[in-house]
């Protein structure tokens, strides 16, 4: 008896041997990103660093999951959450860690890390090697120096920042969290010069073909308001027209324009389409959600392609399926933890059949 | 290989102790006894009381992660700290303070960082059905911190300050008196610790850089007061416990950080007074409890302020009565009213239960013995499905301490109030948890010769836990509490303990070794089943004693496996392995007494992690100056 226990144990030990630690990432280390395809930031999740980087390459058709760490040999960061394309560089703006990393566009490689930010949201090419980020948890806008890759000032707009939209010489900054107004930057004095009151907490900010912002304004988390599209003259600062959401359980979020800049797409539960010259919200959807449940989409702004986004449970590794400029859907890939927004890197003539 | 080495040697202790099976001395005196067992057919265990005297200056966290087959997933020293035991989730451990349940009602969990070892005098573990017994709810098993009046014992004050690396300052006192039928003790334990330790921070920047670990200073204070007094069959007792933690959180390493951003502060006042009764066969014990708990959680980067009090009225009675001459009876009673105002919920909300539990211990001539328990609870106003356990255990050798023990149990758990009630997310028509378990085991306990002795045990168990509530995405871009989850987790367990004493000379070996597989039962097709996140599937420990006169050392060595830190289980922390030294020297003479103590934390500066990109100190030193008095 006894020694059947012990060869039991010996081989339940032998069993949960391990081989030596091995490196956790096994993706091919890509040398180079061609510029036809798109990169989908993941997310992750909130306070784990497993924020994590996806690139789709047209070319090969193939994707390459967290691939900043790959060429990079470190982690991305805490909430990966935008990023902006300035010449050879990709600047990713990751929220948590509270830092932009900047990478060769090509070789992806880390070229320098920026601190200096609060909870750093989103970014936007204001002028020559000058970029405005936004600021979820601050009151200011930071000015960064695209040629340096530094802080080099920053904007107080007594209020917290999300989504920025810029139109010549003016930036379109929302206030988001528990904000109902559109604040108005000159971005060649890189002052505030006006604001325009909205909906509650614009979220997102497009523009059209007429030159024209919309504004997505998602009534807020508590649902006590309704959400509202808004279309804003940017010459004026005036309200052209406004769209009131039929219910205050509508919680419409992630509104971006189609490759012609008339119809605007975004997430209400389905995807929902709708032409700028429409009287009224599509009440359709165009793209049914089924099982799935969308959490950011994109468009390419070349051929149409429409990529959206599931981050599943938000904690298992999600994916993205890309549907035609139609709503036909073409494929679907494994993405990183909370696949979030999606930017693309593309020339003229890639289409995917 | 070197952890298949390490295996090897641990279970290379296991067939020694059956060697010596065949002394014909101890066959005679053991004979006549019953099962030595107070719960046949289940596993219990205690940390020695010597060990938890050496732990007295840190948490219950850092004693359970280094003397226990529990995984305790922290955020560093005296930042929170909660338990996976037996592969189950932090709110599926139990923790009871002298029989009163006070896992935090909000979040159904304990943070295992706020209690300092030294304010009970002992700590019993109980194995997944063997939890049961204390109270509901304990699917990977319980923690009893307890204390008891020593009416045999001196009146003595005892003190022990001390200073350690990264600006630890702690001190620790007790003060007993009494009489033969009255006893009071008082202890209180302060700790103050700067813990700013260097790391090496390989995530952030370019280049690996040696970073110094800022804005995580704790500030804790515990007073503990107990009153017993006795008279004819009954003690009465009050017991008093306030607790004080204040911690600055540090962020993770991918985060730089300029100045502190998040805080949070715990304020506790638990309160117990018990009636004891025990005359001929029956025996019962009636207690009343009153905990109020403060947490305030401050963000300023989120604009965070997270205020949190909760009241919580228990009422426990316990009655025990002889059957007949092999059985005993118990009727277990416990009430809980909770009381939570918080910012988080949309008013005010209070809870409700009341279990009830019967149970019946057998114990035939020295080699048979069973417990059976059955158990109602009462949510509010639902009665939900009754629990059982039941367990079997057998003297597989007549005279010789050889046990064979299997117990199988129904385990019920209530959701949390804030799975309840929190907003947005928390759903108010979320059904129970619950779990069936099975578990078999062998015991061994041998004395060879007198002065070496030998215990052993080894147990399989597994668990499956339904109904389980997790967080899930919801409709509305927030996350919703729904009963979707479905664990299985089983199993192995080992302990091994030598004990050798000759003369002035006294040497301990203690070893255990756990391997746990815990999944998500519902997996889709094809594809693998993954081993839960931050649930070690190889954990080990041993700690060596030795002293000799007034001279003593421990060497404590802790091996944690590599734990997955995705759901797919494409990363994860690797495994680590820590060495700690406790030694001291007692200079005693008469009434007074002193005990200096050297401790090195960390010995071989291993870098590690429990929680990805949290680093935990590397090599630390501690010294305590420990000084008695004794009337």
């Amino acid at each position: 008896m006894r020694k059947l226990i012990f060869n039991l144990l010996v081989l339940i030990a032998l069993a949960s041997c391990n081989e030596p630690d091995e490196p956790a990432f096994v993706d091919t280390v890509i040398n180079r990103v061609s510029f036809n395809g798109f990169f989908i930031v993941n997310e992750g999740n909130f306070g784990w660093g497993n924020g994590s980087l996806t690139y789709f390459s047209y070319d090969s058709i193939k994707t390459y999951n967290n691939i900043f760490r790959s060429v990079n040999n470190k982690p991305l960061g805490d909430v990966p959450y935008s990023m902006m394309f300035y010449g050879e560089n990709i600047y990713i703006v990751v929220n948590n860690s509270e830092k932009i990393e900047v990478i060769d566009r090509k070789s992806l490689e880390s070229i320098k890390t920026i601190y200096g930010f609060i909870s750093p949201r989103n970014i936007a090419l204001a002028g020559p090697n000058k970029a405005y980020v936004t600021s979820m948890y601050s009151d200011s806008l930071k000015i960064l120096d695209l040629k340096e890759n530094e802080v080099t000032g920053s904007i107080n707009i007594k209020n917290s920042s999300e989504s920025i939209l810029v139109k010549g010489s003016k930036a379109f900054v929302a206030n988001w969290i528990e904000g109902n107004e559109i604040f108005i930057v000159n971005t060649e004095t890189d002052e505030l010069v006006d604001s325009l009151e909205v909906g509650p907490e614009p979220e997102s900010m497009v523009s059209d073909k007429n030159g024209n912002i919309w504004v997505l304004c998602n009534g807020g988390w508590m649902r006590e308001h309704f959400a509202e599209l808004i279309c804003i003259n940017p010459l004026n600062n005036s309200i052209l027209k406004k769209y009131i959401f039929p219910s205050k359980m509508n919680s419409p979020l992630n509104l971006q324009a189609d490759s012609d800049g008339d119809t605007l797409l975004y997430i209400d539960g389905n995807i929902k389409a709708m032409n700028i010259a429409s009287s009224d919200l599509p009440a359709e959807a165009f793209i049914e959600r089924d099982e799935s449940m969308f959490y950011k989409i994109g468009i390419n702004p070349v051929n149409g392609d429409i990529v959206a986004t599931d981050a599943i449970d938000y904690q298992q590794n999600g994916y993205f399926m890309i549907f035609d400029r139609k709503g036909k859907f073409i494929s679907d890939h494994t993405a990183g933890i909370i696949p979030g927004n999606v930017f693309f890197m593309v020339n003229q003539g890639h289409i995917i059949e | 290989m070197k952890y298949c080495l390490l295996y090897i040697f641990l279970f290379l202790v296991a067939p020694l102790t059956g060697q010596q099976d065949t002394i014909k001395i101890k066959e005679i005196i053991i004979t006549g006894r019953q099962l030595p067992s107070d719960l046949p057919g289940f596993k219990k265990s205690n940390i020695d009381t010597i060990l938890q005297n050496n732990y007295k200056h840190l948490s219950l966290s850092e004693l359970l992660s280094e003397c226990s087959s529990l995984y305790i997933k922290s955020y560093g020293y005296g930042g929170t700290a909660t338990t996976s035991f037996r592969g189950t989730g932090a709110s599926h451990t139990q923790v009871f303070w002298n029989g009163i349940n006070i896992n935090s009602p909000m979040l159904g969990q304990s943070d295992f960082s706020l209690f300092a070892p030294g304010m009970n005098d002992f700590i019993d573990l109980s194995y997944g059905g063997a939890s049961s017994f204390t109270g509901p709810g304990g699917f990977g098993g319980s923690v009893s911190l307890g204390n008891k009046p020593a009416w045999s014992g001196p009146s003595g004050l005892y003190l022990s300050p001390g200073i350690g690396s990264f600006g630890h300052y702690s001190g620790f006192m007790k003060l007993s008196a009494g009489t033969g039928n009255f006893r009071t003790v008082t202890r209180l334990f302060l700790n103050d610790s700067e813990n700013n330790f260097p790391y090496m921070n390989n995530v952030n920047g370019d280049e690996p850089l040696r970073e110094l670990r800022k804005n995580s200073q704790l500030t804790q204070r515990s007073f503990l007061e107990e009153l017993y007094f006795r008279k004819a069959y009954g003690i009465i007792s009050a017991m008093i416990w306030l607790q004080s933690t204040s911690r600055n959180l540090p962020g993770s390493m991918l985060v730089i950080q300029d100045g502190p951003d998040e805080k949070q502060f715990d304020q506790s006042l638990r309160s117990i007074i018990s009636y004891e009764f025990e005359k001929g066969n029956i025996k019962f014990n009636l207690k009343g409890a009153w905990s109020a708990t403060e947490l305030i959680y401050v963000s300023k980067t989120a604009s965070i302020n997270s205020v949190n009090n909760v009241n919580t009225f228990t009422l426990r009675g316990d009655f025990e009565t002889k059957a007949t001459r092999n059985t005993t009876v118990k009727l277990h009673l416990i009430e809980e009213y909770s009381i939570i105002e918080t910012n988080n919920y949309t008013d005010d909300k209070s809870g409700n239960n009341t279990s009830l539990a019967i149970s019946a211990h057998y114990k035939r001539g020295n080699r048979f013995g069973s417990s059976i328990l059955l158990r109602e609870i009462l949510d509010g106003t639902s009665l939900l499905f009754p629990d059982f356990s039941a367990g079997i255990e057998y003297r597989i050798f007549s005279g010789i301490d050889h046990f064979l023990k299997s117990s199988f149990s129904r385990n019920s758990r209530l959701p949390s109030m804030n799975d309840r009630y929190w907003n947005p997310g928390g759903n108010s028509s979320l059904k129970n948890e619950y779990a069936l378990q099975y578990e078999i085991g062998y015991r061994i306990e041998q004395q060879v010769f007198n002065i070496l002795s030998a215990d052993a045990e080894f147990t399989f168990y597994t668990s499956r836990i339904r109904d389980m509530i997790q967080w899930q995405p919801g409709k509305y871009s927030y996350w919703t509490a729904q009963n979707i989850g479905t664990v299985n987790a089983s199993g192995f367990e080992s302990v091994v303990t030598l004990k050798y004493n000759y003369n002035k000379l006294n040497i301990g070996l203690n070893t255990g070794y756990s391997y746990t597989r815990s999944v998500n039962a519902r997996v889709e097709q094809n594809r693998d089943a993954y081993q839960l996140m931050y649930i070690p599937e190889n954990q080990a420990n041993s700690t060596v004693s030795f002293s000799y006169g007034k001279v003593y050392l421990f060497w404590i060595t802790d091996f944690t496996g590599k734990r997955y830190i995705t759901v797919d289980n494409s990363e994860y922390l690797p495994g680590y392995i820590l060495n700690n030294i406790r030694s001291g020297i007692k200079i005693d003479p008469g009434k007074t007494g002193a005990d200096i103590n050297f401790t090195i934390q960390n010995l071989f500066n291993t870098d590690y992690q429990t929680i990805a990109f949290h680093p935990q100190p590397g090599r630390s030193y501690f010294l305590t100056l420990s000084f008695k008095l004794i009337k």
